[in-house]
């Protein structure tokens, strides 16, 4: 599992490689919190090459949503694979958070 | 801090320390639930669909996580997530009531009264004597169910097996309990040894009705 990320715009985006699970799941909760800074408003996170997610790895993603909604900023998904939208929409996910099919969706979400 | 088994076993007892008249099954499918996500959140196991994987054998806090784990650790063949909710909804269910029973008095929150009605029949009760934590567990719950926000994943776990034994209107109205079903399935989903145990017990809820569909009149 790999954790890059960018900043475009003032936005970050946390793109994830590989497969989250009980093996690794506390270093992408650590990779994760040292990305976030205290003034990201919005972080987008970029899962096209997410491979595989664990229920420990969804209980991650909602754990990363949750302490941003507690301090008003917002977790948005995008770019997942189709078995991985699956997972999402299985596990109610599409209901909790925005999930876009592109980076540039969110962005221009953002923008309107 | 209390296990999900002792939050969901003290959601149980009502306040003359009586059991909630409920689905036995429900419960039993609902502690074997409540035990498997107990070992998730002290990421003892993780799951998906498939596979039920322990990632770290080291004892928990709890003795009764700590039976779970150690019957998962010494099995020679792997199993779905839901066949070892099969097996924990069994017997070992009872146990680990017990357990958490036996908890639960431990820590000063229930106590145990038995008087004989008939002149045979010892009845047990378990009376509610510090109700701290009762009130805890009922608040987070009442918490969750009235936001649209996103939970924690252990109040979405409680109230999926509340939901899942039947002692939700023990706690609120038919009304609230109605307004708030479409929260209730939201939550429902989000833990998939939740959705296992749900199935479970939807189908053998299923099973019954045919059965009893076949009895004659």
């Amino acid at each position: 599992m790999e954790v890059t990320t960018e900043r475009q715009g003032g936005i970050l985006s946390i793109c994830v490689d590989g497969r989250i699970d009980g093996s690794n799941v506390v270093e992408f909760e650590e990779a994760i919190r040292n990305a976030i800074g205290d003034d990201d408003r919005v972080v987008i996170m970029d899962l096209e090459n997410l491979r595989y997610i664990s229920s420990a790895g969804l209980r991650a993603v909602l754990l990363t949503g949750k302490t941003l909604k507690g301090r008003g900023a917002e977790l948005v998904l995008c770019s997942l694979s189709e078995p991985i939208r699956k997972v999402f929409e299985i596990s109610g996910f599409d209901t909790l958070f925005a999930i876009h099919a592109s980076r540039s969706a969110v962005q221009s979400s953002l923008s309107d | 801090m209390l296990t999900l088994v002792e939050e969901i076993v003290l959601l149980m007892i009502d306040e003359k320390g009586s059991f909630i008249p409920v689905r036995e099954t429900a419960v039993d499918y609902s502690i074997a639930g409540a035990t498997l996500m107990g070992l998730a959140f002290a990421n003892r196991i993780d799951t998906d669909s498939e596979h039920l994987t322990v990632i770290d054998s080291s004892p928990t806090d709890s003795a009764l996580l700590d039976r779970a784990l150690t019957l998962i650790t010494s099995s020679e063949e792997a199993k779905l997530p839901s066949a070892w909710i099969e097996v924990l909804a069994t017997d070992e269910a009872r146990s680990m009531r017990e357990m958490a029973l036996d908890s639960l008095i431990e820590q000063g929150i229930l106590e145990r009264s038995g008087s004989t009605f008939m002149w045979v029949f010892e009845r047990v009760r378990h009376p509610i004597i510090g109700d701290r934590e009762e009130r805890a567990v009922k608040r987070r719950i009442a918490d969750v169910l009235l936001s649209d926000g996103i939970p924690e994943q252990r109040d979405a776990a409680l109230i999926c097996l509340a939901d899942a034994c039947g002692i939700l209107p023990a706690i609120f109205s038919v009304q609230e309990i109605k307004k708030a079903r479409p929260r209730i399935e939201q939550l429902r989903k989000l833990d998939l040894i939740g959705r296992e145990m749900n199935g479970a017990i939807e189908e053998i809820e299923r099973s019954i009705i045919i059965a009893m569909s076949h009895m004659p009149h």
